[in-house]
């Protein structure tokens, strides 16, 4: 799998949002078509983030199949490896990449690694409330906020607003923070990049849900937090991030997320169980293709995030062996 | 109450009076502020309990009041369109403030610094890419309710906000005079009718095909599983699937051209909608479930609508990720489930307790049971689940599914989560309830019913079965009735063994065995907290949660109040046999 999601992007070539206005799908990703006797039933274990997109897909692919059973559970990623291991779900969304312990496990119990698809892009939004001025922040400022290692290389620990360049009433007003829980891809991906892998402070308020995190900080006028891009309401605004300190700024948007502006672009996935060589069955076999079509990656938009690129689709199907 | 103020008042009249000492009364040897602070904690109760519902009540019901369009004109020329949802003071930051005119700074000043803003359902998410704005009372110029803007809800993307340019009816281009006409009304029933034959089709005929080919493929797996894939038997079956599956194939094909021949005749009847803004966008009408202009309602079609939202809530499906549509599948997943319950626990709870009360012998062997089974219900219902998962689901299930199963493995049928084991697990978690209540009503048996049963001859177990167990029956219901209660409004361990967010085939239907007891289902409690706190829109979810709270606290209430009802019967048909 791709370390970074700028690298991996290139390959995708020639495709460029529009705007971050109306976001399209890539014309070029396929037209989904019916097949017949698809039958029976699917579960997906897995991620929060990717939670609604699923139940998104679970719709649009019942609507062309009524018959087939999909039931869909999200409590973070870190339940997607330990179901797919016991044979509980056919599907594990995934909102960061299934670290080599996950996949030794499932390797021990099948003899080959799991398979993931990248299903949709994400920019890992860091949020305040809508109230705030703040106008940018460098990672190794969100890293001084909520780490207590300061990996990035922050010289103090922050702890006021006042302390990022805010004035006024807010200059002495301590920063609340809010994150997810450790089951989280989300709280996994973000102490990755972030965080330089440092440990969070015991002061984040831990959610159990993305939507949590959001609600939380719009009604916390000092907070910050993190969380997918499609879970922003009209109460919270995304901070804009730079790479380093004195680096220009990107908001997140899918032109940043696509051109590899924004520091903390990722790939959201769906992992699954694929013997290699071996022809997977109709049921799977369709759903996948479902989600990497046309009509699967408009529910990504749907949902808020930004739909993958069509060359990045077709290598991911080739390698399932499902075109 | 009464009865409570009445003793306080007797005791009182024990209290010696202190007047001969020529003292004042003493209020507290009077038992005064003991009645005062008894008085007001029930009073504290009642008021909490009723503010409760008063809110969920208010939320509930005016939720899908449809509410009028405002077009808001902003300083720079921008239009904004939808329906105002909450408005709050907010401090301006100081660099807005300064681009203010001196009116408005001045009176923005004069409230402390504080303006007021308002949100807006602005919808059109395609468009958009958000579904909520907020506009602050400086930066409007202008507000209007014009008549012909509509409120468009479509099965996807949400509502749409903006004006009717146009519809076409067969590819042809219709004038448009309003919403009421009945050529839009009725290509409009006559899309959706198409759109339901479709689905009737995709889900019952399509369905039995591919039902009927996966059984046919299952089958296959077991012969290959018991015989092996070079045995004779293997060959016939295969080839008996290959001529039933061309067959199959015939069918399907069939039905699929009647199908795309009915989505032809709907993708030429669309509705060409503009929003506040001008870009346009077209929609066919069979995505079309109910548009309205919202600024020209008369109190009829207000109530009309209303109606017809409550109606799709209540028997409709899940759209768009739970946030749109009903929770039919919700309330028939937690009636289900609580019956279940009811038919594992009710029994269970009785023959335990009987055993207990009547046969047993008194020992400190039982009465250790007896302290365990009133642990057993303060035990946090999350270790229920978690119990209920690794024995029921894992254990059970899984051996289950390796005897009966084995040809769907590596797919688990009763290895997972499924309404068998979240009513079995919600069974055992109301079981002491059961227990406890049967009980003591065999206790309050009058000793002398049993003696004169004894006395004529009748059997200890004739004694129980005719005299006692009728007798104890309206206190066992209360039992069960708090069993349900308690049942019906459970979560968490539901959580873990069974409920899902979506799950819209019903645990019971037409196909063999009807009753499925494997599935996982939608419940209630659950929805609440996904729609609430899990969604992607959290704004457009807080009324929907309020709504579903005020439906689960309505069907709780039913269910109790019918064993209420089945209770006091059975009360009233022994109250005239007594000695």
């Amino acid at each position: 799998m791709f370390k970074t999601f700028a690298g991996a992007l290139v390959l995708a070539g020639s495709f460029a949002a529009v705007s971050a206005y109306a976001l399209d799908v890539d014309p070029a990703l396929k037209d989904y078509k019916k097949q017949a006797g698809v039958e029976g039933s699917l579960k997906s274990i897995g991620s929060d983030t990717l939670n609604n997109v699923m139940a998104l897909w679970a719709e649009t692919f019942n609507k062309e199949y009524p018959s087939v059973k999909i039931e869909i559970e999200g409590k973070g990623s870190g339940t997607a490896p330990p179901a797919l291991i016991g044979g509980t779900a056919q599907f594990g969304p995934m909102s960061r990449p299934m670290k080599s312990g996950e996949m030794d496990d499932f390797e021990k119990k099948y003899g080959y690694k799991p398979t993931g698809l990248r299903v949709a892009v994400d920019s890992l939004a860091v949020f305040v409330n809508k109230d705030n001025p703040i106008k940018c922040l460098s990672l190794a400022q969100v890293d001084a906020m909520f780490s207590k290692t300061r990996k990035k290389g922050g010289k103090e620990d922050i702890k006021t607003w006042g302390q990022v360049g805010l004035t006024g009433e807010w200059a002495n007003k301590p920063i609340s923070l809010y994150g997810r829980n450790s089951a989280s891809g989300t709280y996994g991906y973000f102490k990755e990049t972030a965080l330089g892998e440092g440990d969070y402070k015991d002061s984040v308020k831990e959610q159990p849900g993305s939507s949590a995190v959001v609600q939380g900080i719009a009604s916390d006028k000092f907070a910050i937090g993190y969380s997918g891009v499609g879970y922003k309401t009209a109460d919270v605004r995304t901070v804009p991030l730079s790479a380093k300190d004195g680096a220009s700024c990107f908001d997140a948007n899918s032109d940043t997320a696509y051109a590899g502006d924004y520091p903390i672009t990722r790939f959201l996935y769906i992992y699954m169980n694929a013997k290699p060589g071996a022809k997977m069955e109709p049921l799977r076999a369709e759903f996948v293709k479902f989600v990497l079509s046309k009509q699967g990656q408009t529910g990504v938009i749907k949902d808020g995030f930004y739909p993958i690129p069509s060359a990045i689709a077709q290598q991911d199907l080739k390698m399932l062996g499902v075109e | 109450m009464s009865a409570m103020t009445e003793t306080l008042a007797a005791s009182v009249e024990v209290v010696p009076m202190s007047k001969s000492t020529g003292r004042r009364t003493d209020m507290r040897s009077r038992g005064e502020p003991v009645l005062w602070s008894l008085g007001g904690a029930l009073a504290i109760g009642i008021v909490m309990i009723l503010g409760f519902l008063a809110l969920v009540f208010s939320n509930g019901v005016m939720t899908f009041v449809p509410k009028p369009l405002v077009v808001v004109t902003e300083g720079d020329g921008e239009l904004t369109a939808g329906e105002p949802f909450r408005s709050e003071l907010f401090k301006p930051v100081a660099e807005d403030l300064a681009k203010l005119s001196p009116e408005w700074q001045q009176r923005i000043k004069d409230a402390d610094g504080y303006a007021n803003r308002t949100l807006y359902r602005i919808g059109n998410f395609d468009i958009y890419g958000e579904d909520f704005r907020w506009v602050p009372d400086f930066d409007a110029t202008k507000f209007e309710e014009p008549k012909n803007l509509v409120f468009v809800e479509r099965m996807e993307w949400g509502p749409f906000v903006g004006r009717v340019v146009g519809f076409k009816i067969d590819g042809v281009d219709q004038p448009f005079t309003s919403l009421d006409d009945s050529k839009f009304r009725d290509v409009h029933d006559a899309s959706r009718e198409r759109a339901q034959d479709i689905r009737k089709i995709e889900r019952g005929d399509i369905g039995d095909i591919n039902h009927a080919l996966e059984q046919e493929r299952l089958n296959l797996r077991k012969i290959e599983m018991a015989s092996g894939r070079n045995s004779a038997e293997y060959k016939t079956a295969q080839e008996s699937l290959n001529t039933r599956s061309a067959a199959l194939q015939l069918q399907y094909n069939e039905l699929a051209a009647t199908v795309s021949k009915l989505r032809e005749a709907n993708a030429k009847n669309t509705l060409t909608l503009a929003e506040i803004g001008g870009r346009e966008k077209t929609i066919e009408f069979s995505a079309l479930v109910r548009a309205y202009a919202a600024n020209d309602l008369s109190f009829a079609q207000k109530t009309g609508v209303y109606f017809s939202r409550w109606a799709e809530f209540l028997g409709g499906e899940p759209r768009e990720a739970n946030t749109e549509g009903g929770v039919f599948p919700a309330i028939f997943g937690t009636a289900a489930m609580t019956l279940l319950m009811v038919i594992v626990v009710a029994p269970f709870g009785i023959i335990t307790a009987l055993y207990l009360r009547e046969y047993a012998k008194q020992g400190r062997l039982v009465s250790f049971v007896r302290i365990s089974v009133n642990n057993l219900a303060g035990v946090p219902s999350i270790v229920y689940g978690v119990f209920g998962l690794g024995f029921f689901a894992y254990v059970l299930g899984g051996s289950l599914d390796s005897l009966f199963y084995a040809e769907r493995l590596p797919n688990p049928t009763f290895g997972t989560g499924g309404l068998l084991w979240s009513a079995l697990t919600l069974a055992l978690l109301t079981v002491p309830v059961v227990i406890v209540a049967t009980e003591e009503a065999l206790a309050a048996v009058p000793r002398s019913m049993r003696e004169g049963s004894l006395a004529c001859g009748a059997s200890k177990w004739q004694t129980i079965k005719y005299i006692v167990l009728p007798r104890a029956m309206p206190g066992v219901m209360t039992g069960i009735i708090l069993a349900m209660a308690r049942g019906a409004g459970e979560v968490a361990p539901l959580m873990l063994v069974g409920v899902v967010k979506l799950a819209p085939e019903l645990p019971i239907d037409g196909v063999f065995p009807f009753v499925h007891l494997e599935r996982s289902f939608m419940h209630l409690g659950f929805h609440i907290f996904d729609v609430g706190f899990q969604s992607r829109n959290a704004e457009a979810g807080k009324p929907m949660v309020f709504v579903t709270t005020v439906l689960l606290i309505g069907l709780v209430t039913i269910v109790n109040a019918t064993a209420i009802v089945v209770r006091s019967r059975l009360k009233r048909r022994f109250a005239g046999s007594q000695f």
